[in-house]
């Protein structure tokens, strides 16, 4: 992408745990103050390879470099690196200003440091006034903020967050996602992010690593990969895809559900066709789209900004999922279920992925 | 037996308790309260706090109290210097072998703490195992050594039987402590050394206190130990055992058994309270 080095690289890295490949052949390079989240199901990895970056694990073979620097084998406390975890866990025999002046105490800082320190990064999460409180007595999302201020007063060369906001309820996570984004930026911190929220995934990271089975499948910005998914995995873990699975012939795909254009000349006799719900056109306006479908709406739900129906075509009655901007103030869906429609989409909104549609 | 099952929770469970609450009463606390109140008990029939006084101000007797507890507090110290590491290999290094630990710390206990001291006397005999061994074995030396009747030889036996205690208390606290604090404090820039003292240590401190606090109490109150491999040690409990069946002097010992029963309820009082603090 440029030429400046990266803050963070990982190279080949595998870690098994018994037989169980964890982390298989992982690559990923981190531009200095960029934000990159490791996206990906339960035990695909990502707390794994997190803990190989702070120097908990250690790879079975591979390459880790800070700031150019290899740290493969060099312990976590000499790696100059911050981490925030799910359960804050800050100490709790400590106060809130010795916690967060821990790191700086660690590194032999004055007290009149530490003490400016603490006041600073406490004024930057908005926690003054509560340097003598234990953490027992804060909330959690002021927990967190102290643990974030905690890993933070060092200058840390990364920042590690795994699922940081996990324990937090969702209104407060959302606030908590800005504000950790913001200061990331504004302090232009390098940082490794964990989570398994596509969401979170989305409104915080420069790019997006979607992990699958110990590997990085597609790394890339966020709506690069939801737009030009590689992979029917990815299609589906990152939002919702309707998926065609089929063999070339000629400039369509014959699918169960009809032969339907391609956007684009496939690379085998297979492939698979992705189709965003939103892109999915119902109605009137499908009737002029090449796909030439017609279905049955079997269900409709208001969902607020936008209402999700489910269709099943006529005559192959393969399913599919759509989504219409919400067009009555009243929330009130304008198909009905039972109603027969049109359906296509643009040609050029359909993408071609790899591999097939997960079976559930 | 229909009517039971009507009984209110609070009935029932006072029911099953009963049996034990019974037997507690007859055989521990009746004679205790006995015992106790007869050194109260004056010549004359009345109620008298003289027998205190006379033991309080005798030098004497004041450094029998003082011996039993510095032994005690001895004894402590050593157990839980010698408990922390293991219960710490138990807790973080041990894994599957965490279960074989236990049962050698435990399985000492279900046997026969008189069978364990006659055990001490015939490896440490002047003719005993270890002796054998170190003269005419090994030959490190040229005569035995005279390990009976030592300070040493029954500090370390009582070491010996407490230990476990302190292992035990000081693991299960050990245990609850969140791998991801030393994690974070190393993070952090602290070494695994560092770590220890600034996290690990200070979270445990409960675990040791209820160890040291269990130690102690049961440290006081030994006897069998020190009867059988001596040490010259002059203690309450020795001083008790003689009054009752050599002195006869029954108010006597039941004042310092009263005595011994104020320490570890002092004892007891501390440990509910860490206990407390701990919210178990
Ligand atoms: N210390 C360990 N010993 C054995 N297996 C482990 C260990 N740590 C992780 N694993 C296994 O490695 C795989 C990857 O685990 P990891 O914790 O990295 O997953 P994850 O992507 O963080 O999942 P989650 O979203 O559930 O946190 C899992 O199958 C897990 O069971
Ligand atoms: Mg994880």
């Amino acid at each position: 992408m440029n030429d400046a080095p990266s803050a963070l690289t990982l190279s080949a890295i595998r870690k098994k745990f018994g037989s169980l490949m964890a982390v298989d052949n992982l690559d990923l390079a981190v531009q200095p103050g960029a934000l990159v989240s490791l996206l990906g199901p339960s035990g695909c990895g990502k707390t794994t390879t997190l803990r190989m970056v702070a120097g908990f694990e250690s790879p079975d073979s591979g390459q880790i470099t800070i700031g150019g620097e290899d740290v493969t084998r060099q312990a976590p406390n000499k790696r100059g690196l911050g981490m925030v975890f799910q359960s804050y866990s800050l100490f709790p025999h400590r106060t809130v200003a010795e916690n967060v002046a821990f790191g700086l105490r660690m590194a032999g800082a004055s007290k009149q440091t530490q003490a400016d320190e603490v006041r600073r990064m406490l004024d930057m999460v908005h926690l003054t006034g509560r340097e003598e409180m234990y953490p027992s007595q804060l909330s959690g999302g002021q927990q967190q903020r102290v643990a974030l201020a905690r890993a933070l007063v060092v200058n840390p060369r990364v920042l590690l967050l795994d699922e940081p906001l996990g324990a937090l309820d969702k209104a407060l996570r959302e606030s908590m996602q800005f504000e950790i984004r913001e200061m990331q930026q504004r302090l232009e911190i390098t940082a490794l992010l964990v989570t398994h929220d596509q969401e979170e995934a989305m409104s915080m990271s420069d790019q997006i690593a979607v992990m699958h089975g110990g590997r990085i499948l597609q790394l890339g910005a966020p709506n690069d990969i939801y737009d030009r998914p590689e992979t029917a995995f990815v299609a589906t873990f990152l939002g919702t895809s309707n998926l065609f699975e089929g063999q070339v012939q000629g400039d369509r795909l014959q699918t169960r559900a009809g032969a339907l254009p391609l956007p684009a000349r496939p690379a085998g006799d297979s492939a698979t066709l992705s189709v965003r719900p939103e892109r999915v056109v119902l109605g009137e306006a499908a009737s002029g789209l090449p796909q030439q479908l017609r279905g049955r709406i079997t269900a409709a739900s208001f969902r607020g900004a936008y209402a999700a129906y489910h269709v099943t075509l006529e005559g192959s009655g393969v399913e599919v999922t759509a989504y219409r901007q919400a067009d009555t103030a009243l929330g009130q869906t304008s198909l009905a279920v039972g109603t027969e429609v049109p359906v296509g989409w643009p040609v050029e909104h359909g993408v071609l992925v790899t591999g097939n549609a997960p079976k559930e | 037996m229909p009517n039971l099952v009507h009984l209110s929770a609070g009935a029932r469970r006072a029911l099953l308790l009963a049996p034990a609450l019974i037997f507690l009463a007859v055989f521990f606390v009746m004679p205790l309260a006995d015992n106790s109140a007869r050194s109260f008990l004056a010549e004359d029939g009345g109620f008298t706090l003289s027998r205190y006084a006379d033991f309080l101000t005798d030098r004497f007797y004041l450094g029998v109290i003082a011996e039993t507890v510095i032994l005690s507090a001895v004894v402590t110290l050593i157990s839980v210097v010698i408990a922390y590491p293991v219960a710490y290999v138990l807790v973080r290094k041990a894994g599957r072998f965490s279960g074989l630990i236990v049962f050698l710390l435990i399985a000492p206990l279900l046997t026969s703490i008189i069978m364990r001291t006659f055990g001490w006397q015939v490896l440490f005999a002047r003719r005993g195992l270890i002796n054998q061994w170190l003269v005419t074995d090994l030959g490190l030396l040229d005569a035995p050594l005279r390990w009976l009747n030592t300070p040493g030889l029954a500090i370390a036996a009582l070491v010996h039987v407490l230990v476990p205690f302190a292992v035990l208390s000081i693991a299960s606290v050990l245990q609850g402590v969140d791998r991801r604090l030393e994690e974070g404090a190393q993070m952090l820039g602290a070494s695994k050394l560092r770590t220890f003292f600034e996290v690990t240590l200070p979270l445990t401190t409960d675990g040791i206190g209820t160890g040291a606090i269990l130690v102690f109490m049961i440290a006081n109150g030994s006897f069998v130990t020190l009867v059988l491999l001596g040490g010259g040690f002059q203690t309450l409990p020795l001083l008790i055992y003689q009054q009752f069946n050599t002195t006869r002097d029954f108010a006597l010992a039941s004042t310092m058994s009263t005595i011994l029963l104020v320490i570890a309820l002092a004892c007891l009082w501390l440990q509910l309270r860490l206990l407390r603090r701990q919210g178990v």
